[in-house]
């Protein structure tokens, strides 16, 4: 008799170390497959079948996020953030808490509603719960300043994690890089074509300048030789025309290069950054 | 000795047979409980409500395949209306028309879906068909039909007849529609050009492009004084300089009337056919709402 009271602690400790999952853990295993799989659709389908069977919410959170991650992943950031604020609302602690808007930022920093994202990192960064995950919030705040296109400001929040931060160099150098659109317009308005010069676009900078100088010479010389009409007409219809273009093609090779800066950053951080990415 | 040994080689193999018999059968019984008819029916009833169809036509599928539910049919067929797979919308209410609860309710789906498909000509063919016509939605078939014309150019029937099956709270709208689209308010393309051929500019300001209309006038004015002065003057080349420009400019006022009256008249139906699909996508195509 003794030797079956000793057994029956040890049936209930085997059957509790080898005991079969029960079935939303299961469901959890089977939907996490077709997540790490990729097949995003089937597992939003299974993670919600999870949901609705889930009566008392425990898979709440994870399979929450997990959705939201699908869509993140299928580029369907509404979506997305809709999951991602569910799973904030059942969160079961802080740290649930914070992960959840963190993808709620990143989610906001992908679909580009950057002002947005840039909102909740101050909402994070005021939360005295998190006081301790400000490292995070100025990461993330620095992306969000990236895909707005403003990498000084990008560089001042990775510099307050490190001063050496290797996105704050980039974010420096990308910045370095960029030309000054008004800069450029407001030398061409002085001496037409110095803004493409500027740009580093020569060529185009010194046919600028060069029909520039032509036309006026025609102008004027119209002028000096009395014939005021074709003066006129020569100014208004050819010089003024170059003129205006000197300008205006100066405002477009600035944007094209900073454009061009910007996507090489881009690039870079795309195919060639090891951090973590939105 | 021998009684205690054997009581301890019978509590082992029964604790290992019901370990094992909780581990295996627990789960394969209870993993296949998701994914049962009923669990099946439940869920894709729930994703139904959530109004995500795709998800729950593929519940409803699998349900099927071991049961028959009219319900489940109809919910299917509109699932597959809702995600604009009109085709198998139709082929799927069409599976519920003879001796089904739902009969007439899908005979009227069948019919939304052929109009979904915005194949109007064929859909008024379909509604000459008696055997398929919902005994319960005949004005909802007919004024579906009557809408059609708004939707294509096919030749519009008489108005009476059009305003007929509509509600009197729409007729004075509808009636609008009616004259609109058989007396569209378009600008003439060639008296657009003939105008423009006679006094440049003439015909973009019939259009309704003022400020273009007197730009290319003044252009063209501009341009032949230069090229008369200059003649006059005895400067050859900037005389035929001029002409030239003249000829361009006069040239391109004419097609650009051209265009502009073929923009503006692309504009009026652009928003002639908006206001139409707004109007009756407010009033859902004056259908009941189908939720079974």
């Amino acid at each position: 008799m003794k030797i079956i009271f000793k057994f029956i602690p040890v049936y209930f400790f085997i059957a509790f170390i080898i005991r079969g999952q029960d079935n939303l853990s299961i469901q959890f295993d089977y939907a996490q497959n077709l997540f790490d799989g990729q097949q995003y659709f089937d597992a939003i389908t299974e993670y919600k079948r999870l949901l609705f069977f889930d009566s008392e919410n425990k898979y709440s959170f994870r399979a929450n996020m997990k959705i939201g991650e699908c869509y993140k992943a299928g580029a369907k950031y509404d979506d997305a953030v809709k999951y991602f604020s569910v799973a904030e609302l059942t969160a079961g602690s802080e740290d649930e808490i914070f992960e959840s808007k963190l993808e709620i930022i990143r989610s906001n920093i992908l679909r580009r509603t950057t002002g947005r994202a840039l909102q909740l990192c101050d909402d994070l960064e005021n939360d005295l719960r998190f006081g301790s995950k400000s490292d995070d919030i100025n990461y993330w705040r620095g992306w969000a300043f990236i895909f707005a296109d403003d990498w000084k400001n990008a560089s001042k929040s990775f510099g307050k994690i490190n001063p050496y931060h290797e996105l704050k160099l980039l974010a420096d150098r990308t910045d370095k890089a960029k030309v000054s659109v008004t800069f450029a317009k407001v030398i061409s308005y002085i001496l037409p074509g110095a803004g493409a010069i500027y740009c580093g676009n020569f060529l185009s900078g010194l046919m600028s300048l060069g029909w520039n100088a032509l036309s006026g010479y025609w102008t004027i010389n119209s002028f000096v030789e009395k014939r005021a009409f074709d003066g006129i007409v020569a100014g208004e219809l050819v010089w003024l025309r170059f003129y205006r273009g000197a300008i205006q093609n100066a405002e477009t090779i600035a944007i094209e290069k900073n454009i061009d800066i910007t996507n090489n950053s881009l690039r870079f951080l795309q195919y060639e950054y090891k951090g973590i990415k939105p | 000795m021998n009684i205690k040994f054997q009581t301890i080689k019978l509590l082992a193999a029964f604790l290992i047979i019901s370990v094992l018999l909780n581990d295996v059968c627990g789960q394969s019984i209870t993993s296949e409980n998701y994914f049962s008819s009923s669990n099946r029916l439940a869920f894709g009833s729930h994703l139904y409500k959530e109004k995500d169809y795709l998800r729950a036509l593929g519940e409803f599928k699998e349900y099927l395949r071991s049961n028959e539910n009219d319900t489940v049919q109809f919910r299917m067929a509109n699932c597959y209306l809702r995600i604009g797979r009109h085709e198998e919308a139709a082929d799927n209410f069409k599976l519920l028309f003879y001796g089904s609860s739902v009969t007439d309710e899908s005979r009227l789906m069948f019919y939304k879906s052929l109009f979904s498909r915005n194949d109007y000509k064929s859909f008024r063919e379909y509604t000459l068909r008696e055997n398929y016509l919902p005994q319960s939605y005949i004005g909802e078939i007919e004024r579906l039909k009557y809408i059609t014309f708004f939707l294509d150019n096919s030749v519009m029937p008489k108005e009476d007849e059009m305003l007929a099956p509509f509600p009197d709270s729409v007729r004075s709208q509808i009636s609008k529609f009616y004259l609109n689209k058989k007396f569209p308010k378009q600008k003439s393309v060639s008296a657009a050009v003939l105008l423009s051929a006679i006094i440049p500019g003439a015909g973009k300001i019939y259009t309704g492009d003022i400020g273009d209309g007197l730009t290319v006038f003044v252009a063209t004015a501009l341009s032949a004084y230069l090229a008369y002065s200059n003649f006059k003057n005895d400067h050859q080349f900037r005389g035929w300089l001029f002409t030239g420009l003249t000829a361009f400019f006069y040239g391109g006022n004419i097609y650009g009337s051209a265009a502009s009256a073929q923009i503006y008249n692309a504009r009026i139906r652009f928003n002639f056919d908006n206001e139409v699909k707004l109007f009756f996508e407010q009033r859902n195509y004056f259908l009941p709402k189908m939720d079974l």
